[in-house]
């Protein structure tokens, strides 16, 4: 007969590895959890697994040919990357965009904006353990898939911004499909507030969970809608207006408590207040060239530095370009939102239990790839 | 008072005169510039928390006569981003800011990664981004391609 185990239990902490390849993180993300029991003791995001050495790339080839890299630092705001990157070099550069293709950019960044939180907002329920928001998300999703493959040419990795414009303008069509996308979202939010936002299960897992309070944000250097569940309006839009982005109305949704229904909130919100951007921007749509056609084929900006930001999906991001006067960039660096979104974590998780870690995880959106670079 | 004047007002008494560069028109993105000195980089940064800055990144560059750090802080108010800039050299050990900012413990270690720069007083400056074996630093220019690698002046020119 196998004898019994009659060994004492002794009280010690158990250590799990979330991921990397567990179904509900997103990327390849490791968490190293020290638990008590249920508790987190510990937390130690383990990152690096998608590291592509984009800023050194950066180093080896010119200005244009790292256009297509910036859409792929973060793939699900892809064109607002390219966007930004873009103006940081028209910045060091001094070059000109015509009023058109401002426009036109951001509308369409504005409609990428969108499409990552709608992408969100699946993958966060689903994580939570909903199937069909996550449907519904894609359905409309799809959309802006549509409409962004038609002007742009590619569904996730958008290259379509060029030095001084964008590579091909937009017709009559994309408008009234763009119309036809904001109009039907905005009779979507009825379902989703129903399906999800009155949920009581769901408002059970997200109320008071993983709370991020203002100073806490500040120290990690949280910003994005992270950092607006907390109560603090930033938003590069709003504080520096860059493009055109200081001729519309629009709002910057906060939250009160910094919890994870905050964050949710301010997401939704936020795809509402893109919409109106959307249509006052398609509304002052000026006639026009979409590219300036004297940009050089080679740009060479002068000697010296810009760090310019500007507001992803997921908050700040930046570009920090150093020229030397050549082709090629002697310096590029990447101020990513998700490492400190993904680093506050370290603090945040500390005391909560594992199921709500999935929901701290997903309520934070990040997107592992722009951590890793 | 507007935060980026509070900090100005800071490193003013914190700093010798020339090395404070200031630019209304934020031509680079930044407000101020102010070039520091290993023994200074704490105090300065302490200077920032207070005022109610946040850390945004620490980049490192790479230059044939010196390494040099560049620490971008910004504060939620219009136009204020600060760059505070510090020469290292090969084997320096500048002091870490972790403790003031905990966001830079990663971006140290980050920095540690790319460029082999060890902080002092850092607790944990285990490969971040890179595999746990790796033992080279691949952002030195003198690792795998780039087109240049030229000295600080012919970049930025002569300091005044």
């Amino acid at each position: 007969m196998a004898k019994l185990n009659d060994e004492a239990v002794s009280e010690r902490l158990y250590s799990l590895n979330l991921g990397p390849q567990h179904p509900s993180t997103h990327g390849v993300l490791r968490v190293l959890l020290k638990l008590d029991g249920e508790y987190i003791v510990e937390a130690d995001p383990i990152i690096g697994y998608g590291h592509r050495g984009h800023e050194k790339m950066a180093e080896s080839r010119t200005y244009e040919q790292f256009m297509p890299n910036s859409s792929r630092i973060d793939y699900l705001s892809g064109l607002i990357y390219n966007h930004g990157y873009t103006l940081a070099v028209e910045k060091l550069a001094g070059i000109e965009v015509p009023e058109r293709a401002k426009y036109i950019r951001v509308i369409c960044a504005e409609l990428n904006r969108i499409s990552s939180h709608l992408l969100w907002f699946g993958t966060y329920v689903m994580d939570l353990g909903g199937f069909t928001p996550f449907l519904y998300a894609f359905d409309d999703r799809e959309m802006i898939l549509d409409i962004l493959d038609r002007v742009t040419g590619s569904r996730l990795t958008y290259s379509y911004c060029r030095f001084g414009g964008v590579n091909r303008d937009i017709d009559a069509e994309f408008v009234s499909m763009t119309r036809a996308f904001v109009k039907r979202l905005r009779s979507r939010w009825s379902d989703y507030h129903n399906l999800v936002t009155k949920n009581v299960i769901f408002i059970n897992r997200t109320r008071n969970v993983g709370v991020i309070k203002p100073e806490l944000a500040r120290l990690f250097g949280v910003t994005g809608p992270n950092l607006r569940g907390s109560g603090i309006g930033f938003d590069m839009r709003k504080i520096e207006p860059y493009e055109v982005y200081d001729r519309f109305q629009f709002d910057i949704p906060t939250g009160n408590n910094g919890d994870a229904l905050d964050r949710y909130n301010v997401r939704l919100e936020e795809m509402e207040q893109s919409c109106r951007i959307i249509e006052q921007a398609l509304d002052q749509l000026p006639d026009g060239l979409y590219r300036n056609e004297h940009v050089p084929f080679k740009v060479k900006p002068p000697k010296g530095e810009v760090y310019f930001s500007f507001e992803s999906a997921r908050g700040l991001t930046a570009y920090y370009l150093v020229s030397d006067g050549s082709s090629t960039p002697y310096r590029l660096h990447v101020r990513v939102p998700s490492f400190g979104n993904l680093q506050v974590l370290t603090d945040v998780l500390t005391g909560t239990m594992v199921a709500d870690a999935i929901s701290i995880l997903g309520s934070i959106d990040i997107v592992v790839p722009e951590v890793d670079r | 008072m507007a935060k980026k004047d509070q900090i100005a007002q800071r490193l003013e008494q914190l700093l010798p005169q020339d090395a404070i560069c200031r630019d209304e028109n934020y031509r680079a993105g930044v407000i101020l510039a102010a070039r520091l000195t290993a023994d200074k980089l704490r105090a300065a940064l302490q200077a920032c928390e207070e005022a109610g800055f946040f850390l945004e990144c620490i980049t490192g560059l790479d230059f044939t006569d010196a390494m040099e750090l560049v620490y971008h802080l910004n504060c939620y108010e219009p136009g204020s981003r600060i760059a505070l800039r510090l020469f290292c050299q090969p084997g320096d050990t500048p002091p870490s800011i972790g403790d003031i900012f905990p966001a830079a413990l990663w971006h140290e270690r980050e920095v540690h990664d790319f460029f082999g720069i060890q902080f002092k007083d850092n607790p944990d400056l285990r490969a971040l981004l890179l595999p746990d074996d790796a033992d080279y630093h691949p952002h030195l220019k003198t690792f795998g391609k780039t087109h240049a690698y030229l000295k600080w002046e012919d970049v930025y020119g002569k300091i005044k």
